[in-house]
């Protein structure tokens, strides 16, 4: 236990910068998120509840998504190690590498679960604030956020798994410099192999009866957002993604310099 | 804790690179004692050092530390080990107080007691962030932190180089107290070699990826001579005694293997005593014979 607070302190302590400027611009979000709610609440207009609930579900998913972006997205630890000569140096240290990668574990689930309270806190904020029931029949504002943060923390994630593996065979400054640029040119790459594919590239046609998305396909997307049997998909999901990120970041913790 | 006569054992090891070969190695460390690790830039010193570490992965070969596997008994010998590096890995964001707090958890025998004496004595501050130290600071904050674990074996690559005289002598003052404990050991690379004339018990020079030779450090500097002679008289010195020969305008210095058998062979001749930078000058000149 020692050993993981201690490892721990380290990895918090290092990426504290990171986390601060990340809840200055999830703060900063929310507040302009939180504004037509504040005034729509304030205007009293039983009228306007319909707007309002458009309002708040719109704002409490976007703050989500950011939310679950922040959360899920590489913190620089690995970047750090390699340019100070720590990564080198942590070879020769007692903890062993499943250890190591148990810590850079915990320490993302640190951060999913601080600004997963971060974003319910602002859907509680959002019904106080409007002054409406949130909770349309049937549908769960909380699962609904909760999906969307979890599978924008998923999505993020699974680029994370990729960045580590590809930066793992980096020992120091120059080679990381190399690999990053390497990767950097890939992902183009692989992005414009993407787009030569028939049905990847369509925005030279024309939009059809002149709506973009028809009401039924929201409605069905809404539903599929707030239902549970998405939540326990998109929590089998993220568990798979731990998995695979400590297995990621053990590999990389015990990959010996060549 | 086991039993171990040889805090370091390196059999045969060899490590592949593009361009370099650490070819073969074979040297031990005794217990409780300093071991000198010499040789040029680009010898092979690093390598050697981050194969026994197992930073990098060897070809073939074996390698015991305090009796143990390096790469089975990894952990079990990690924790009574210390390493300092010529470069701070640390973290510019952190303090001295915050190693503290790192390597508490990390180390079981970590003594924060005696952390503080060492940051004490260095006059290091607690609070001030690493990033703002001098080099100096840095490389005694290092040491604060490897010799506080009661680590039973000190590995130490290049770390005196880039200091100034004063620190590098209280360094190794302070090595020289670490040992005043006869189960610990050091071995220490570098390519200052007064520093190792100071404090070394061993030498094991190394060039090109090979071991020159390994012995105890008076031993080497007792056998090892310098015979200044006309181009003439070099021609009556069998090659089979010299390392190698430095050609100037007024003769040859000729380093000799075996100082007392020179004096016998050559009795009309003055062998002066070689210094620990001597022999690994003439020994890195030894395929060239003749340099000037």
């Amino acid at each position: 236990m020692k050993l993981y607070k201690s490892l721990i302190y380290r990895e918090l302590k290092l990426t504290r910068k990171r986390c601060i400027l990340m809840l200055i611009l999830f703060l900063l979000l929310s507040l302009l998120m939180l504004l037509p709610i504040v005034i729509g609440g304030l205007s009293g207009a039983s009228e306007m509840d319909e707007d309002l609930l458009s309002i708040v579900w719109l704002a409490s998913g976007v703050v989500a998504l950011t939310g679950g972006f922040l959360a899920g997205t590489n913190n620089g630890l690995q970047k750090a190690d390699i340019n100070s000569g720590w990564k080198r140096y942590s070879f020769i240290l007692p903890p062993t590498a499943k250890q190591q990668a148990l810590s850079d574990l915990l320490t993302k689930l640190c951060y999913i679960l601080f600004f997963g309270l971060l974003s319910a806190a602002f859907l509680m904020v959002c019904n106080i604030v409007s002054g409406i029931n949130i909770a349309v029949e049937g549908i769960d504002p909380i699962c609904r956020m909760l999906n969307i943060y979890l599978g924008a923390v998923c999505a993020v994630m699974l680029v994370d798994i990729a960045y580590i593996y590809i930066i793992m065979f980096a020992n120091d400054k120059k080679q990381l410099k190399l690999i990053s640029v390497i990767a950097f040119v890939g992902a183009g790459a692989v992005f414009k192999v993407f787009g030569l594919f028939p049905g990847m590239n369509k925005t030279e046609k024309p939009v059809e009866n002149g709506t973009m998305i028809s009401e039924e396909a929201v409605n069905k997307f809404e539903a599929f957002l707030c239902s549970w049997k998405t939540s326990l998909c998109i929590l089998a999901v993220f568990v798979v993604l731990c998995v695979l990120f400590f297995l990621a970041m053990w590999r990389s913790h015990e990959r010996r310099e060549s | 804790m086991n039993d171990y006569e040889n805090a370091i054992e390196i059999k045969g090891v060899t490590k592949k690179y593009d361009g370099f070969t650490l070819d073969n190695i074979s040297f031990d460390v005794p217990k409780g004692c300093i071991m000198g690790f010499i040789g040029q830039n680009g010898a092979g010193k690093t390598t050697t050092i981050r194969s026994l570490l197992h930073i990098t992965d060897i070809n073939s070969g074996e390698i015991r530390l305090l009796g143990l596997d390096h790469i089975k008994d990894e952990t079990a010998i990690k924790k009574r080990i210390a390493v300092v590096f010529d470069e701070l890995p640390f973290h510019d964001v952190f303090n001295a107080k915050d190693m503290a707090k790192i390597f508490e958890g990390m180390y079981p025998e970590w003594d924060n007691s005696a952390y503080m004496k060492y940051i004490e004595r260095f006059q290091l501050p607690m609070k001030k962030k690493i990033g703002q130290f001098s080099k100096g600071m840095k490389m005694k904050l290092q040491i604060a932190c490897a010799l506080s674990h009661n680590a039973e074996l000190l590995v130490m690559d290049e770390a005196t180089t880039g200091l100034d005289p004063v620190v590098r002598d209280e360094i190794l003052h302070i090595f020289m107290e670490y040992l005043q404990n006869d189960k610990r050991s050091i071995l220490m690379s570098s390519h200052i070699t007064s520093d190792l004339e100071k404090i070394a018990d061993m030498v094991t020079f190394i060039d090109k990826g090979k071991i020159l030779l390994t012995s105890y450090k008076d031993e080497v500097i007792e056998k090892h001579g310098i015979i200044k002679c006309s181009k003439d008289k070099l021609k009556e010195i069998d090659n089979e005694d010299i390392v190698s020969i430095r050609t100037n305008n007024f003769g040859a210095e000729v380093m000799v293997n075996d100082r007392e058998n020179a004096g016998y062979k050559y009795r009309d001749c003055v062998i002066d005593p070689a210094s620990l930078d001597d022999i690994m000058l003439y020994y890195v000149h030894r395929d060239a014979k003749e340099w000037s």
